[in-house]
C-alpha cells in the first residue's frame, strides 16, 4: 500500500541513493585514513631505526648503543616513550634495548634474520604484547659487506586503532541519523511538491459531466505541476465543450422532433373534438402526413450522422466519372426545380475521374441542389458546374436566391443550424443536410466551402482530389495516394 | 374571452386558433416576437399563449416587456425543450404557467380555463348571476331550470358579461374581449349580438339581467337598473 504512494517511493529512492553515497564516502574515508595512519607509523619507526643504525655505523658518533634513549631525544627533540627499541648483534643476540621494554624483548624470526643478513628491511605486526598489536621494523646495519648489527624499532598500533575505532563509531552514529533526518526532509519535500497533485486529484474527483465548469486553482509557477494543472484544466474545458455540443445537439434534435409531433398531436386532438366535414379530416391527414415525412427525414439524417460519427458508414472506393454523375444530377435537378420554375444550367469537363462512393457523392450533389432550390425564389436560376485541373476537381452549385449573411456563413455546416427557422421548416429541411454534405466530402478527402451575398445568391464549392491514372492503381504502392477514407 | 397566440410555427398557431375558437374564445395570432408584443400593446387580451423560441424577439423577452409595461394578463409559455432553467426563468419573469411541446390540447384548455378563473373571486367552474348559470368547461347555460342554447359568439359574449357582473362594459371593451383583430368596429355588431343574447336570456323572465347604460354601454346586474 505504502509502495503505491509516490511520496514514499520517492523518499525511499532518495534514502537508498543517499545511503549508498554516505556508505561509500564513509568506507573511502575509513580506508584512506587507516592506510595513511598505518603508513605513517611505518615511516616513523623506520626513520627512528635508520637514525639508530646510522649512528651505530658512524665511528665518530658520540653515542653508543648504551644510551639509545638520550640519542633519540637529541635527534627527535622528544623522548619517544611509546617506541620500543632493541639492538641485536649479527647473530641475533640482544645487545641493548630501550628502558620501556623492561624485561620484555622484541622477537626476531628466522626469516627476518635472514632478510637482515641480506641487507633487507622487514616490517612485521606482532600480536603477542598487550591489547593492541605492535608494529615492528627490523633494519640491518651493514658495514662494508658485513652485517654487524640489527636495529629493531616497534610501536603499538593503539593510537591508530583507537582513532580508527572512534571514526567508525562516529560514522555508525552519524550516517544512520543523517539518513533518518534526510528521509524526514525528503518526505516533507515530497509532500510539499505533491500537495498540488492531491489538489488536482480532489478537483478531478469532484468533476462529473454535470459540473465541468470546475477548475483547478492555478498557482503562478510554471513548473511541472503548474503545467499539469494547466493541461488538466484545458482538458476539462475541451470536455466541457464537447459535452455542451452533445447536449446542444440532443436538445436541438429533440426540439426538431417536438415541433412536428406537436402539430400532429394538436391537429388530431382538435380534429377529434367534434364531428367534422370529410374535407376537414382530409386536410388534417394531409398535414399530418407532411409532418410525419418531415420527422422521418430528421430521423434518417440523424441516423446517418450518428452512424458517421461512430465510423459505421463504409465508403466504396470506386473510380467515378464525375462528368457523368453531374449530368445525371442535372437531369434530376431540372425536375426538382421545375415546380418553382427555376432554370438549371450545367457546364462540365469531359471525363473527370475521382475515387469515391458514387451513391454518397450523388447524395451530396442532390443535397446541394435541393438546398439551392429551397432558397431560390420562383423563376430563379441555378448552375451546376464541374471543372478540373491535374490535381483537383471543383464542383459548384450556384444559385441567385436569397443568399446567406456573412455572420451566418461560418455556421451553415453546423448541425441544426438554421438561418431562418420558419422558412427552412416550411421547405421541409431537417437542418442536417449541409452537415451531411460536409461529412461526405471530408470522408472523401475533399473540402466544401460557401460564398454568398444576401439577396444575390450563394455558391457552394466542393473540391475533390483527382484520381491517379488507372495503371498506377494496379500497383500496391500507388494505393497510398488514394485519400484515406474513414471507415 | 380574447386570447393572443404568439407562435412562429404556423401549423401550431393554426390548430391552436381553430381549437380555441371552437371553445368560443376570440383568438389573434402573431408569428414573431415583435408582432406579438405589438398586438399585446394594442389590444387588451384576457390571456396570452407565448412560444419561447421566436424569430426577431424571443418569447422570454416578449414576456419581460409585457410585464415591464405593467400588464398582468395571464401568460402560458410553450417550450420545446425540457430545460428546467428555461421554465424557471420563464416563471420568474412573470409567466403564469407553461406547457412542454408536444402538449395535450385538452390540458391546454384546462389550463386556459384555470388561468381565466383567477379573475373571479370564487374559484369555480360555474359562473352565476341571479338564477342564470354558465359552466365554463361544458358551456352549458341555464336560466333557472331552463337550458339555453347559444351560438358560439353569443356564448362568448355572455361569458364576458358574467365574468364582469355589475360593471359597465363599453362597446369597445366588449369588442376587444369577444371579437378578434379582424373585427370591424365601425359596425353595430356588438349591439346586434347583445340583442340576440337578451332575447335568449331575458325574454320571458321578469327579472332582466342585461341592462343598457345610456351613452356608455351595457351592464349585467342582478337588480333592476336605476
Amino acid at each position: 500500500m505504502l509502495l503505491r504512494n509516490i511520496r514514499f517511493k520517492l523518499t525511499l529512492w532518495y534514502i537508498v541513493i543517499l545511503g549508498i553515497i554516505l556508505t561509500s564516502f564513509s568506507t573511502f574515508l575509513y580506508l584512506t585514513l587507516s592506510r595513511s595512519l598505518y603508513k605513517g607509523i611505518d615511516i616513523k619507526i623506520k626513520s627512528i631505526a635508520e637514525v639508530i643504525a646510522s649512528s651505530s655505523t658512524n665511528p665518530y658518533s658520540q653515542y653508543s648503543f648504551s644510551n639509545i634513549d638520550r640519542m633519540l631525544e637529541d635527534s627527535f627533540g622528544v623522548r619517544p616513550v611509546t617506541k620500543f627499541i632493541q639492538v641485536l648483534d649479527e647473530s641475533g643476540r640482544i645487545g641493548r634495548k630501550s628502558d620501556n621494554l623492561q624485561h620484555f624483548q622484541l622477537p626476531i624470526s628466522i626469516r627476518t634474520l635472514k632478510n637482515a643478513s641480506q641487507g633487507k628491511v622487514t616490517f612485521e605486526t606482532i600480536k603477542a604484547l598487550g591489547e593492541y598489536p605492535l608494529r615492528m621494523v627490523t633494519v640491518p646495519v651493514i658495514r662494508g659487506r658485513n652485517l654487524i648489527n640489527i636495529v629493531q624499532v616497534a610501536t603499538s598500533w593503539e593510537q591508530v586503532e583507537e582513532a580508527l575505532n572512534t571514526l567508525l563509531l562516529i560514522l555508525w552514529i552519524t550516517v544512520p541519523s543523517a539518513l533518518v533526518v534526510a528521509s524526514l526532509g525528503g518526505l516533507f519535500l515530497a509532500n510539499k511538491a505533491l500537495r498540488p497533485v492531491d489538489e488536482i486529484t480532489k478537483t478531478a474527483r469532484m468533476i462529473t459531466s454535470k459540473n465541468l465548469e470546475q477548475r483547478i486553482k492555478l498557482r503562478k509557477s510554471n513548473d511541472e505541476i503548474g503545467r499539469l494543472a494547466e493541461t488538466f484544466n484545458d482538458m476539462i474545458s475541451r470536455l466541457g465543450r464537447s459535452f455542451k455540443q452533445m447536449r446542444q445537439f440532443s436538445a436541438d434534435a429533440s426540439h426538431e422532433l417536438r415541433t412536428p409531433l406537436t402539430i400532429v398531436k394538436g391537429e388530431i386532438e382538435v380534429g377529434l373534438r367534434k364531428q367534422r366535414p370529410l374535407e376537414e379530416y382530409r386536410r388534417i391527414l394531409k398535414s399530418n402526413l407532411e409532418e410525419v415525412d418531415h420527422m422521418s427525414q430528421i430521423v434518417n439524417d440523424l441516423l446517418f450522422l450518428s452512424k458517421a460519427d461512430m465510423g459505421e458508414i463504409q465508403l466504396q472506393r470506386n473510380r467515378i466519372d464525375l462528368a457523368q454523375l453531374v449530368t445525371e444530377v442535372h437531369a434530376q435537378a431540372k425536375m426538382i426545380a421545375m415546380a418553382k420554375d427555376i432554370e438549371v444550367s450545367m457546364s462540365t469537363d469531359s471525363h473527370v475521374v475521382v475515387i469515391g462512393d458514387r451513391l454518397r457523392l450523388r447524395q451530396l450533389l442532390l443535397n446541394l441542389v435541393d438546398n439551392a432550390v429551397k432558397y431560390t425564389p420562383e423563376g430563379g436560376e441555378m448552375v451546376i458546374s464541374l471543372e478540373s485541373n491535374d490535381s483537383q476537381v471543383k464542383l459548384r452549385v450556384l444559385d441567385n436566391g436569397i443568399g446567406i449573411s456573412p455572420e451566418d456563413q461560418p455556421h451553415i455546416f453546423d448541425r441544426f443550424f438554421r438561418v431562418d427557422k420558419a422558412r427552412s421548416r416550411e421547405a421541409g429541411g431537417s437542418g442536417l443536410g449541409l452537415s451531411i454534405c460536409k461529412w461526405i466530402i471530408e470522408a472523401h478527402g475533399g473540402e466544401i466551402s460557401v460564398e454568398s451575398e444576401p439577396g444575390k445568391g450563394s455558391t457552394f464549392t466542393v473540391t475533390l482530389p483527382v484520381a491517379p491514372p488507372e495503371e498506377e492503381l494496379t500497383g500496391a504502392k500507388s494505393m497510398a495516394k488514394v485519400p484515406a477514407f474513414q471507415d | 374571452m380574447r386570447i393572443l397566440i404568439v407562435e412562429d410555427e404556423k401549423k401550431v398557431a393554426s390548430f391552436l386558433k381553430n381549437g380555441l375558437e371552437e371553445e368560443h374564445y376570440a383568438v389573434d395570432t402573431a408569428f414573431d416576437g415583435e408582432e406579438g408584443l405589438a398586438l399585446a400593446h394594442i389590444n387588451e387580451y384576457d390571456l396570452i399563449i407565448l412560444d419561447i423560441m421566436l424569430p426577431k424577439l424571443d418569447g422570454m423577452e416578449v414576456l419581460r416587456r409585457i410585464r415591464a409595461n405593467g400588464s398582468c394578463v395571464p401568460i402560458i409559455m410553450l417550450t420545446a425543450k425540457d430545460s428546467t432553467d428555461e421554465i424557471i426563468s420563464g416563471l420568474d419573469s412573470g409567466s403564469d404557467d407553461y406547457l412542454t411541446k408536444p402538449f395535450s390540447f385538452a390540458e391546454l384548455l384546462a389550463r386556459v380555463r384555470a388561468l381565466l378563473r383567477r379573475g373571479i373571486k370564487e374559484r369555480t367552474d360555474l359562473l352565476k348571476v341571479s338564477d342564470l348559470s354558465l359552466s365554463i368547461s361544458t358551456h352549458q347555460v341555464k336560466r333557472g331550470e331552463k337550458k339555453i342554447e347559444l351560438t358560439p359568439k353569443e356564448y362568448a359574449l355572455l361569458e364576458y358579461f358574467m365574468r364582469n357582473p355589475n360593471r359597465v362594459l363599453t362597446r369597445t371593451l366588449i369588442a376587444e374581449h369577444v371579437w378578434d383583430y379582424y373585427f370591424d368596429s365601425s359596425t353595430n355588431i356588438v349591439d346586434v349580438y347583445v340583442n340576440y343574447l337578451r332575447k335568449k336570456i331575458d325574454r320571458g323572465f321578469e327579472k332582466k339581467l342585461i341592462h343598457t347604460i345610456r351613452g356608455s354601454g351595457y351592464m349585467m346586474k342582478d337588480e333592476p337598473c336605476c
